[in-house]
């Protein structure tokens, strides 16, 4: 068995990742209560509302919750002198490795919700590939970033 | 380094061949305006009186033709290349001036075209092709008509930059060393060697076996629907029941005719567009020319190619033929640029021509199959859609619903089908994936060709311990994924252990 890679992301990104949640579960539920109302307005059977409360909070529940949770502890990521590891996945867990050689650019970028954590993704892009760290400390993204673009252009180039 | 400012222009044929094209462009269109506008109006002689509404459609269509035979000659006119700086420079538009300079370092080839345009006058059509990354935007160039003297110079200037960058490393060593993969040699005397030539033979094998027929067919069907107006389909009603009274063989024939017409067309089609097939290597590039009516040259640099892949569709292998496909980088398509290098080539020859232009692949049979335990991943997930759909077939048709249940051995059989064909093996630095969609495919690739690896597992993988394997090549501007599913998570480890560690293999 390969052992996983050493580093986990910022324990703040589940927190981001739940307000996502949060976000996506007003949305459906101002739709959920878009349906009542035509519910009640065209008199449709009445079992429409539970069944709409049990989706909505299945899916609060799920976005908010679970989802969230198994992703963050599944994401794990590695930075060795001659390759990026990266683990991630809620169903299918998948692992990558770049290897530095191949590494051409390193971003990293913010919207406003990771700014409001200090939070930052890094994204790494290969001549055909990206792959992004979603969720760090700014200043681990910043020295991240640093640090492979410099192994990346100490590693010699064979292509 | 402005020693050169001459300017050149685009022969005048330019102008006729880029109308052209608009109109091929615009032909879906074009033909509705004149159905719509032509038969309402003065054609069935209803004349209204005034006569720009009875011939609005001619108006329009006699404005639309002057317009682009303008837009064409301005297009000509205005459009200009030079050499300067090293640099292959473009400018063209008339209200909108667009320039465009293309470093020559930055081209990975020339592309030549001869239309039927084209040959009566010794031109030439001339793409270039940039070795753009995938984050910039890339710089392309297309001279649509020259004379092959001019091409011949436009090659020649090139090969004079490149030498004079090679001569002085000094000046952005650093950016050449980071650039390795894009820079060329000079170039000296060209020593054309063929390689391969599809023979006659070979060639009606490829055409009659095309899967271009799907491809017409769609088409014909298209260009059917815009004369559905046209169809008098009362009269048709009538024709047709007398026609069924002659029984069902007729009808057949006639759908087989029909068959048969598509058929020839896309025989006739693969014939002319792979007429001569030849492969040809000049030092540093894979040459194909290819083309009776429309001769095409393309040049493939070696440094460039990213994966070879042997495609070997079922039908085709009946005959003992196969064909290999190349993932090359960069390129001046979006989309991925997968070559035809070999369309059609005998599968006991196919070993020797592959091995003369790349003496260091290793062109063995991936050795390892995979085990019994990844079998059912190949059609359990199918279930997903075919019990859904089976059960809907089965409850609203009922009885003939059932018939639909012969589809699970057939989604079984494509299943295992797939597992016993997936393969895979490591020699040396090279990586071998076998997999099958349809046909079965061989990708060869070079570990230091290899962008990325991928291990997928999902939860039913791990409790068998099996695991899905991708290796990600690029391919044009775009990404090819070579990979074997449901492999041996020990097997699966072991390769990506062998690409993990570093260059040591080299």
């Amino acid at each position: 068995m390969r052992a996983q890679p050493a580093n986990r992301i910022s324990k703040k990104g589940l927190k981001v990742w739940r307000l996502y949640g949060w976000i996506q579960t007003i949305i459906l539920a101002l739709v959920a209560i878009g349906g009542g109302v035509l519910v009640y307005i065209f008199e449709w059977p009445w079992w429409i509302y539970p069944i709409e409360a049990i989706v909505l909070v299945l899916f609060a529940y799920f976005m908010v919750f679970l989802f969230p949770k198994v992703r963050w502890l599944r994401w794990r990521y590695e930075v060795r002198e001659s390759e990026i590891e990266l683990q991630h996945g809620l169903f299918i867990v998948k692992r990558t490795l770049i290897p530095m050689v191949r590494v051409q650019h390193v971003d990293t970028s913010q919207g406003p919700i990771l700014r409001k954590y200090k939070l930052a993704e890094i994204s790494i892009s290969t001549a055909a590939t990206v792959h992004t760290i979603p969720a760090l400390v700014v200043e681990e993204a910043d020295e991240l970033r640093g640090r492979i673009s410099v192994l990346a252009r100490v590693a010699e180039d064979d292509v | 380094m402005s020693e050169q400012q001459q300017r050149y222009k685009l022969h005048w044929i330019t102008a006729i061949i880029e109308v052209l094209k608009t109109v091929k462009e615009a032909i879906l269109p074009l033909l509705a305006l004149i159905f719509v506008n032509g038969f309402q109006g003065g054609w069935k002689g209803e004349m209204t009186g005034l006569w720009y509404v009875d011939y609005l459609s001619f108006i329009i269509f006699g404005a639309l033709i002057i317009g682009l035979a303008i837009a064409g000659i301005v297009k000509w006119r205005r459009f200009e290349y030079w050499f300067e700086d090293d640099e292959l420079r473009i400018e063209s538009g008339l209200f909108v001036k667009k320039k465009r300079y293309i470093p020559f370092d930055r081209i990975q080839s020339l592309d030549y075209t001869e239309g039927i345009f084209h040959r009566p006058f010794g031109l030439v059509k001339v793409k270039v092709e940039t070795a753009g990354s995938s984050s910039q935007k890339q710089a392309e160039g297309e001279l649509t008509a020259i004379t092959k003297e001019a091409a011949k110079r436009v090659e020649m200037e090139m090969a004079e930059a490149k030498r004079r960058k090679k001569a002085t490393p000094g000046l952005d060593g650093e950016e050449a060393a980071f650039e390795g993969m894009y820079e060329q040699p000079a170039e000296e005397e060209s020593a054309l060697r063929r390689i391969f030539t599809m023979s006659t033979k070979d060639l009606f094998v490829l055409a009659t076996t095309s899967g271009g027929i799907g491809v017409i067919l769609s088409g014909v069907a298209i260009f059917l629907s815009q004369f559905a107006d046209l169809i008098p389909f009362e009269w048709m009603y009538e024709e047709i029941s007398a026609f069924i009274k002659f029984g069902a063989l007729i009808v057949a024939a006639a759908i087989f005719l029909g068959f048969l017409f598509v058929w020839v067309l896309s025989v006739a089609m693969t014939f002319l567009s792979h007429y001569k097939f030849t492969v040809a290597l000049d030092k540093e590039d894979i040459i194909i020319t290819r083309g009776l009516l429309e001769k095409k040259r393309v040049t493939v640099p070696l440094k460039r190619i990213q994966s070879v892949v042997l495609v070997e569709n079922p039908f085709r292998k009946l005959f003992g033929y196969v064909s290999v496909s190349l993932h090359s980088a960069g390129g001046s398509i979006g989309l991925s640029s997968k070559i035809n290098l070999f369309p059609l080539v005998k599968k006991d020859q196919v070993e020797t021509y592959l091995q003369e232009i790349f003496p260091d692949l290793h062109l063995e049979e991936p050795a390892k199959k995979l085990t019994p335990k990844g079998r059912p991943f190949y059609y359990r997930i199918d279930f997903l859609w075919m019990v859904p759909v089976i059960g809907a077939l089965i409850y609203f048709f009922f009885p003939y619903g059932l018939f639909s249940l012969a589809l699970i051995p057939v989604v079984i059989a494509y299943g295992i089908w797939q597992h016993r064909s997936a393969s895979y093996d490591v020699v040396g630095n090279q990586l071998i994936m076998r997999f099958r969609l349809f046909s079965l495919q061989t990708a060869y690739t070079m570990k230091k060709r290899i962008q990325s690896m991928e291990m997928k597992q999902s939860y039913f993988h791990k409790r068998k311990g099996v695991a899905t394997v991708i290796a990600n090549v690029k391919s044009g501007m775009g990404c090819y994924h070579a990979g074997v599913h449901h492999m041996d998570v020990e097997e699966a480890e072991k390769i990506l252990n062998w690409y993990e560690k570093g260059k040591s293999a080299e």
